[in-house]
Order: C-alpha cells, then structure tokens, then sequence
C-alpha cells in the first residue's frame, strides 16, 4: 500500500518537475519584456545602462539554466521570487486572489455534480419521451454556446437591460458585504454551470442507459420492484464509482472553465491573473500559477483513479484496465471539449 | 404487454441522415465562400456617420462601433472563421497521428515518456499556453493563430490514436508488411490509419468547433485577430463599448451565426460517435 502511493507521490513530483522545466523555457523563450510590468511606462525612457541594472537587479542578466537553477533552489525552499508586477511575495499575490477563485470553482463545482446527477436521472427516466428529447436538445445546444458569448449575452440582458445585477468585479469597492457578494457571483457562475452542466449529464445519461439496460433489472422488475427503487438503489449506485471518477477529472476542467469567465466578468481569480502573468511577462508569478494548476490536474487524474478503485472492487482485481480505460476515455473526451 | 417505446433520441438519429444541419451548414459555407456576389457594403469600409446603428432597411443588421456593415461583415467574416478551424484541426490531426503513432510503435520506455510528456502538456491551462505560444508572433494572422491552435489541441487526440495503435501494432498484417520492408509511414497510412480512422473522426470534427470557438474566444480577449481582420471573433471583440451603449445587435447577431455553425458541426460530428445500443431499456 505505501509502496502503491509512494509510486504515484514520484510520479507527481517528477511530473511538477518537468512541467516547471517545460513553462520556465516557453515563457523565457517567448519575446517580451519583463521589465515593461515591473517599471511600467518608464521603460522607454530608459537609457541602455539603465536597463541594464534593471536586469541586473531582477537578476536577468544569466544563462537561462543557471536562472532556472536558481529559481528551483528557492522554490525548494519554498521562496518563489516576487510578482514584477505587484512587487510582493508571489504566494501572497496568489493568497488574495486563490479565495475569489475557489467560491466561484467550488460552488460552481458543487452545482454541476448534483445538477448533472439529477439532470441524468430525469432523462433515463423519461427515457425517449418528449421531455428527455427536449432536454437532450437543449443541452446540446447550450454546450455549442461559447463561455465569453454567453457571459455577454448575460450582461447585456441582466446588467445593461434589467439592471437587477452587476457586470463586473467580486464585490463593490467600500461594501464587499455577504449580499454584495453574492449579487456579483451570480453571473458569472451562471455561465461556469451553464458551460458544464450538460455535459456531465450527458455522461450519466448515457452510463445509466447501458446500466438499465442489464439483465438484472429485468430480473427486478420481475420480482416486482418499483422502478424508482431499481433506478435509484440500483442502477444509480452501479454507476456512481465511475460517475465520481469522472467527477474527479472535473475538478480541473471546471476551474479551467472559470478563466475566461473571470477575463470577461475582470473577476479577481487566478484565471485573470494567470491571463495577466502570461501576457506581462511576470515569470515567477507564471511559473508558480502553472505549478499550482499542474499540480491540481495530475492529483485530481490520480484521486480519480484511486477513488474508481476503492469504491468499485471490481476494478481492482484483475480488471484494472478497465479502470484505466474510463477515465482515459472521459479524459479524451474532456479534451475535445478543452477549448470550450 | 410490453410497452413499445422509442429506445434514445441518438439511437434514432443514428438512422437517420443529419439532413438539416448539413443543408444549413452547405448554406453557410457557400454564403460565405461567395460572399462578393450579394453583400450590400464592403465590409472593411468605415462609414463614420452611420456608426452604432440600430438593424434597418440601410443597414440589415446594424452598424458597429465604427461604422461597418454588420450584414457585410458577418458572411466576409465567416471565411476567415472557417479557415482557421480547419487550418487549426489539420494542424492538430496531424501532429496528434504522428505523435500517436510514434508512441505506440515505440518501445516501452519512449511511449511512456512521450504520453507523460503529453499529460503534462495538457495539465498547463490551455488559455496560457496559448498566451505564451501567440507572443513568439509580433502580430497575430489567420496562420499564426491557426498554428497556435493546432499545436495547443493534439494531445487528447493523441492518446486515442496511441492507445489504437498499440493494440493494433501485433496483428498479423502489420508484420508481414514489416517483413516486407514497409516503412513506418507506408504502415502508418496503410495499415494503421484506415483502422483507428473511426475512432478519431468524432473528434477531428468536435476540434473544427473547438478551433472556431478558440479563434473567438483570443480574438475577443484581444490576443487573437486584430480589428482589421474581419472574422466572427473580432467581431465580437468590440463589444466592450457596445456593452454599455446598449447596443445588442453588435453581439447577438455574428453569434447567433457562430452558433449555429457550431451546432451544424456538432449535430454532423454525432454522426461519427459510434453506434449506441439500440436494445430496449428494461426499466
């Protein structure tokens, strides 16, 4: 057992290595100037010598091996350089902001997971009637909608005609009350919900499609069952292993989901900041944001095959490839949904 | 008695033809492709006056900010949208086949290098590394952003072809044909791809969408497409002042048509999801 979680701990951390590696020579690669988001407008004026103690001081001036030597060492020791941009300690930067990101994600999250299951569960049962059919046709034409379009559609209608809800920001400079709040988390969860729901309904519905259509059921149905208690003490909980796997590979994917959302809404999360990071140039505020998603996306893809395991024993012995095939298939799947 | 009942709306619309959705999109394509014959403006031309106009019997579907024809502007537009998501897919289908292919015809050490490679690609949020790939171009084009999308959207590609590969990579045929001397390119297009063809089509087809949609996500964050570049995203990268002015037809009506191309796509690419069960339920 410690040798099996020992293992995926190595793989992890080896993982966060390279993914370092991989975003510390992209983003250094990249043309742009650092010292455009660290000394703003002043840059232009500055002379050639100027510049270069410029560089010198945010130590610049170094092959890029011994720069990322450098920053491993400090990372290691937890030190992860300062924001060029807020010219603070890169973690407090992300501390303020991880909050705001977390409350729209995780509500976000929560939402999706009992939406989709219900939403799942109302289709099978009207399997092929009208309502299924409806819901069907809905959802896939919501999944079509773009993020930043809806966000606008939603603003336009609720912000610019109504007037009942703000168009932007986490809270009003000066209030930042819990009603407050809430009045601007409404939009923008609207669209993070909106954007996912159907499409983890989708899989449910189609998990308890194959589900009600096994033998036992029938067998069930024989001994006189009602239909609920089949679905739902039954079908529902053959499914739910592989439902929550899924719900584990959600995780990334829904906080991926909020960084668009956030551009459009300039709510003040990490996805705006990552954006702001990438754009700017604020290398160690890049490099630690990516870590931190990184780390979020290959946790998540190991809880999900752990959890798959622990609560379906089945897929434990003998047929762990089967496992291993659900969630490569709904990972895929998210895929071709990534740019969504 | 048994209730007949129908089984699933996609079971029943696996036997039937997507005729809609293709006849609409075949409007679209060709709408756009012959876009000179029937626009009343040219969409590039700025008629300051007219700005900010309302949909009328001038102006079918309003003015923008600065003054273009939008009616003009949505069909000129749609080529450059169109091109880029099949540039983007083309770029991405490709690189994924190979990369896949590589990895499953490798030995054991290599595929396992490459997939990790691949998982950690994927693990970096997609918006930055676009960010980060866009900024190697001083100012971004139809090319470079189809680049730029392509090489961001191979990878779950990639594990299909690779995991279709491997199991197929011990039959019979393919080692005859690697007796016989054939290449790994010869293998690959012979033997190999006319095999897990199926299994990618559906999503080949859903990443036409997912670059379309990409295109006009960047361009309406700003790092896409600039202004002059008429497509369906900057279009829509306008709508900062239209927002506040109130002025809907700016963002309801290219995206209406952007949407309804991506429906078409999605009802057609269904098409290529593999066949459901189509067996009674038994609830």
């Amino acid at each position: 057992m410690i040798a099996y979680y020992g293992k995926k701990l190595l793989l992890l951390l080896g993982s966060l290595f390279l993914l370092s590696l991989l975003v510390f020579f992209i983003a250094r690669l990249a043309p742009g100037d650092p010292l455009v988001s660290y000394y703003g407008d002043r840059v232009e004026k500055m002379s050639t010598e100027e510049r270069w103690q410029a560089e010198e001081r945010l130590r610049l001036n170094d092959p890029l091996p011994v720069q990322y030597a450098r920053w491993l060492e400090g990372a290691l020791q937890g030190d992860f350089g300062i924001s060029y941009k807020y010219k603070t300690e890169v973690t407090e930067v992300i501390g303020s902001r991880a909050v705001n990101t977390l409350i729209l994600g995780g509500t976000a999250f929560v939402l999706v997971f009992a939406g989709a299951l219900a939403l799942g569960v109302f289709c099978v049962w009207h399997e092929g009637r009208l309502a299924d059919r409806l819901i069907c046709r809905i959802g896939t034409a919501l999944s079509c909608i773009p993020e930043f379009w809806l966000s606008l559609l939603l603003i336009l209608i609720f912000s610019v005609a109504l007037g009942w809800l703000p168009s932007s920001g986490a809270y009003t400079p000066g209030d930042g009350g819990l009603w407050d709040r809430l009045q601007h988390l409404v939009l923008p969860l609207l669209v993070v919900v909106l954007g996912h729901l159907w499409y983890y309904s989708y899989m449910v519905r189609n998990r308890l499609m194959e589900e009600v259509r096994a033998e036992y059921v029938l067998l069930q149905k024989s001994c006189g069952l009602s239909k609920s208690a089949i679905l739902l003490r039954h079908c529902l909980r053959n499914a739910l292993p592989s439902y929550l796997s899924i719900m584990a590979l959600a995780v990334p994917h829904i906080m991926g989901g909020t960084y668009v959302v956030e551009a459009v809404f300039s709510y003040p999360g990490l996805g705006t900041l990552s954006y702001e990071s990438a754009r700017y140039q604020d290398y160690n505020l890049l490099m630690l944001l990516c870590l931190i998603s990184g780390a979020v996306v290959i946790f998540c893809s190991l809880l999900a095959q752990t959890v798959g395991e622990r609560l379906d024993r089945r897929l434990k012995h003998g047929a762990e490839a089967a496992a291993v095939a659900t969630v490569a298939a709904a990972a895929a799947e998210e895929g071709a949904c990534a740019h969504d | 008695m048994i209730k007949k009942r129908m089984t699933s709306p996609s079971a029943l619309a696996a036997g039937k033809k997507p005729l809609l959705p293709a006849l609409f999109l075949v409007l679209i394509v060709a709408g756009c492709l012959c876009c000179e014959l029937f626009i009343p403006y040219d969409p590039a031309y700025m008629d300051l006056a007219h700005a900010s106009e309302g949909p009328s019997r001038q102006f079918l579907f309003g003015t923008d900010t600065m003054g273009r024809d939008i009616f003009s502007m949505i069909w000129y537009g749609g080529r450059i949208s169109l091109t880029i998501g099949l540039l983007a897919t083309a770029v991405s289908a490709l690189l994924a086949v190979l990369i896949g292919a590589c990895s499953g015809l490798a030995p054991r050490w290599l595929d396992g290098l490459i997939m990790r490679l691949t998982e950690i690609i994927l693990s970096v949020p997609n918006l930055l590394l676009v960010v980060l790939l866009q900024a190697l171009w001083q100012q971004a084009g139809v090319l470079s952003i189809s680049l730029v999308i392509g090489l961001t959207s191979w990878m779950s590609i990639a594990k299909v072809v690779r995991t279709e590969v491997r199991q197929l990579v011990h039959s019979d045929y393919v080692l005859a044909s690697r007796c016989m001397g054939g290449g790994f390119f010869h293998i690959l297009a012979r033997h190999l791809a006319p095999n897990f063809f199926s299994s990618i089509m559906f999503m080949v087809i859903m990443n036409i969408r997912g670059a379309i949609v990409a295109e006009s996500t960047l361009s309406f964050l700003g790092i896409g497409l600039p202004l002059e570049i008429i497509s369906w995203g900057s279009m829509l990268s306008l709508t900062e002042n239209s927002l506040l002015a109130g002025c809907w037809w700016i963002i309801v009506i290219p995206g209406l048509f952007l949407i309804a191309t991506l429906m078409c796509i999605t009802e057609l690419g269904e098409r290529f999801r593999g066949a459901r069960s189509r067996r009674h339920s038994n609830l």
